[in-house]
């Protein structure tokens, strides 16, 4: 166990060294004062009078909903509603922030991992390729787990502070992100296996998030593809991450609303589970 | 009772073929090897750009997968983490991560290598003493020159305490000091008993102190044995005597040394004769009346050899 520790403060020695954590650091730390001074609440007694957005005075939210008689009602919005319902939307925000910051971050690690000169020393190392590999992965994680931690974190206390209201549902983001971080790491790992260059890692790594954009309008696009090209799409429709589609159980996850449709998370999770396994094949069988 | 020392490590007919992508012929690295190298040698392993040398190391390491044979170390399969347990390495063209300092760096290998915290903490600042890098402990490595990325490197191949140590080039960069000091340490660690195997093209460096050597070409073994042993099979002589008829000379291919010519000695020099011819020659020139005052077995240096040999096997 403590050889893979090793690698574990491998990671967290090179992410340090490179400065790459002061750099997430600034950049959570200014979203999350922008956050701070953009929203300012006005609570009177623990109800919401006023929400001023960068100063500009937005009055009192107001939400419509049907009466018992069926009549439509607007009447203020109740504190708990407006904090939960912005959480929502911040949670979204905050998944894409983490995920593309916490990427850019760890896309040069395994490749000067398995750099040639490095790797003939590490894998010389009476541990096995796969317990390096696990070692390097379970560091990548932590250092994902800390970026989210210290974002969703953050906000969570500013905005819990202000409005006094706290939800703790919001911090149910943070796992949802690590784990897309290693869904999306996995096709690092993969190429950076196969190819070793980080540029690669990150051009399709980003590629696939853009294009899982796409699929957050399959339905519609499939009825207007063509029949041949209409199973292909909607094959890499399954196959591929649905990156983007997952904005909104995390959203979910943190707001009032029940999440109602996992599919696109459960089947991200299992395109990661299948690159690291091609991944941990690649790693067994090259050569050094 | 008697039985063969347990091998440091054995590899019989042991192949290695490099794919080249598609429909690129493969590069044959390894051709049917058989060697054994017993604890307690410093073993050299000679042979020229491209022999194969870093591949057998590499095979040996679990770095590279063999085509075919089969290759154990300290008695396990080389595809066997175990069988690195009790191994070090230097490798060739090494880069460790320059962004670490070299106590962290031999640290981190410690730890990966399995050696336990409280062991780490004495044998570090023993082993950068070793090799004269203790004051550069807490400076990181992308600021270390070449010689001195060896020295910490051959501390790192030594982290473990192991029982077989593998060098692959050692002496590549290092001054003169280091070198002597490298071969001062190898020497002591052969004193304790270790194996240490030496990959090297600084043909005097192996000659000064490896038990045993072994010359590759092509993948294969060319030559195997003691320093002394393979250098002594045919040897040169200087003959110092009186002037030797020219046809003998011609017939004998000898070769004076005008240099040293007085007026009634000579100097010649008999090229890769084995001692029965060369006790011909002195009944012949016996039989001429020439005088012998002096016969000196040249010995030729490892570097001769190495050229000899490596030079006809590339001849066709
Ligand atoms: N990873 C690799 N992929 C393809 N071919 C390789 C690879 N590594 C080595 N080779 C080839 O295998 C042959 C033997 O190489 P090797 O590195 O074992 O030689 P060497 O004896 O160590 O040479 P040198 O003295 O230059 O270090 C060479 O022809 C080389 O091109
Ligand atoms: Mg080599």
């Amino acid at each position: 166990m403590s050889r893979v520790l090793g690698m574990v403060w491998l990671t967290f020695r090179e992410v340090w060294a490179k400065k790459i954590t002061l750099g997430l650091f600034v950049v959570c730390t200014i979203l999350w004062m922008l956050m701070a001074f953009a929203l300012n609440l006005d609570i009177v007694e623990g109800s919401l009078t006023g929400v001023r957005l960068f100063g500009q005075d937005t009055g009192a939210p107001t939400e419509t909903r049907q009466d018992e008689a069926g009549n439509s009602v607007t009447e203020a919005l109740s504190l708990e509603t407006f904090v939960v319902t912005i959480q929502a939307a911040v949670a979204g925000v905050g998944y894409w922030v983490a995920t593309l910051l916490g990427l850019f971050a760890v896309a040069a690690l395994l490749p000067s991992v398995l750099d040639r000169g490095h790797a003939d020393v590490l894998f010389s190392k009476p541990m096995t390729r796969l317990s390096i590999l696990s070692g390097h992965v379970l560091g990548v994680a932590a250092v994902g787990l800390l970026l989210a931690s210290y974002l969703f974190g953050l906000i969570f206390l500013v905005m819990s502070l202000k409005t006094g209201y706290w939800n703790f549902r919001f911090l149910l983001s943070i796992p949802i992100v690590v784990s897309m971080l290693l869904v999306m790491y996995g096709v690092m790992v993969l190429l950076a296996v196969r190819t070793g260059s980080s540029a690669l890692c990150l051009i399709v790594t980003y590629g696939l998030i853009v294009a899982s954009l796409v699929f957050l309008g399959h339905e519609q696009l499939r009825a207007q593809i063509n029949p041949p090209w209409r199973s292909v799409f909607v094959g890499l429709y399954h196959i591929l991450p649905n990156f983007a589609e997952v904005t909104e159980p995390v959203a979910k996850l943190a707001g009032i609303d029940a999440v109602t449709r996992w599919y696109p998370y459960i089947s991200s999770l299992i395109f990661g589970a299948c690159m690291y396994v091609l991944a941990a094949i690649s790693l067994v069988r090259r050569d050094f | 009772m008697s039985h063969a020392p347990q091998a440091a490590f054995q590899v019989s007919q042991l192949t290695k073929v490099y794919n080249r992508g598609f429909r690129k012929e493969g590069v044959r690295a390894l051709e049917s090897l058989d060697l054994h190298v017993a604890p307690g040698e410093i073993f050299g392993l000679l042979g020229p750009n491209g022999a194969g040398k870093t591949t057998l190391v590499k095979i040996l390491l679990g770095l590279v997968k063999p085509s075919g044979g089969t290759a154990t170390l300290l008695g396990h399969s080389v595809s066997d983490a175990r069988a690195r347990e009790r191994v070090g390495y230097l490798p060739e063209n090494h880069r460790f991560p320059g962004f670490l300092t070299g106590g962290e760096m031999l640290q981190l290998y410690g730890q990966l290598a399995g050696v336990s915290h409280r062991d780490r903490q004495r044998r570090v600042p023993e082993l950068l003493d070793l090799v004269s890098m203790g004051r550069w402990r807490d400076t990181r490595i992308k600021q270390y020159s070449k010689g001195m990325m060896q020295r910490v490197g051959i501390a790192q191949a030594m982290i473990s305490d192991p029982d077989v140590i593998f060098l692959d080039e050692p002496t590549d960069g290092v001054d003169p000091v280091g070198r002597k000091d490298i071969r001062d340490i190898l020497l002591h660690l052969n004193g304790l008993g270790k194996t240490v195997f030496i990959n090297s093209h600084l043909l005097s460096e192996i000659e000064q102190v490896c038990t045993r050597v072994a010359i590759m070409n092509h993948g294969r073994l060319a030559k195997e044995g003691t320093v002394s042993g393979l250098t002594s099979e045919a040897s040169n002589y200087r003959l110092r005597c009186g002037r030797i008829p020219a046809s003998i000379v011609s017939d004998w291919r000898l070769v004076e040394d005008a240099a040293e010519e007085t007026d009634d000695q000579r100097t010649y020099t008999a090229a890769e004769l084995e001692l029965d011819r060369l006790n011909t020659l002195i009944d012949i020139l016996r039989a001429n009346n020439v005088m012998i005052s002096a016969v000196e077995r040249d010995r030729q240096s490892l570097e001769d050899y190495f050229i000899q040999v490596v030079g006809r096997e590339s001849t066709p």
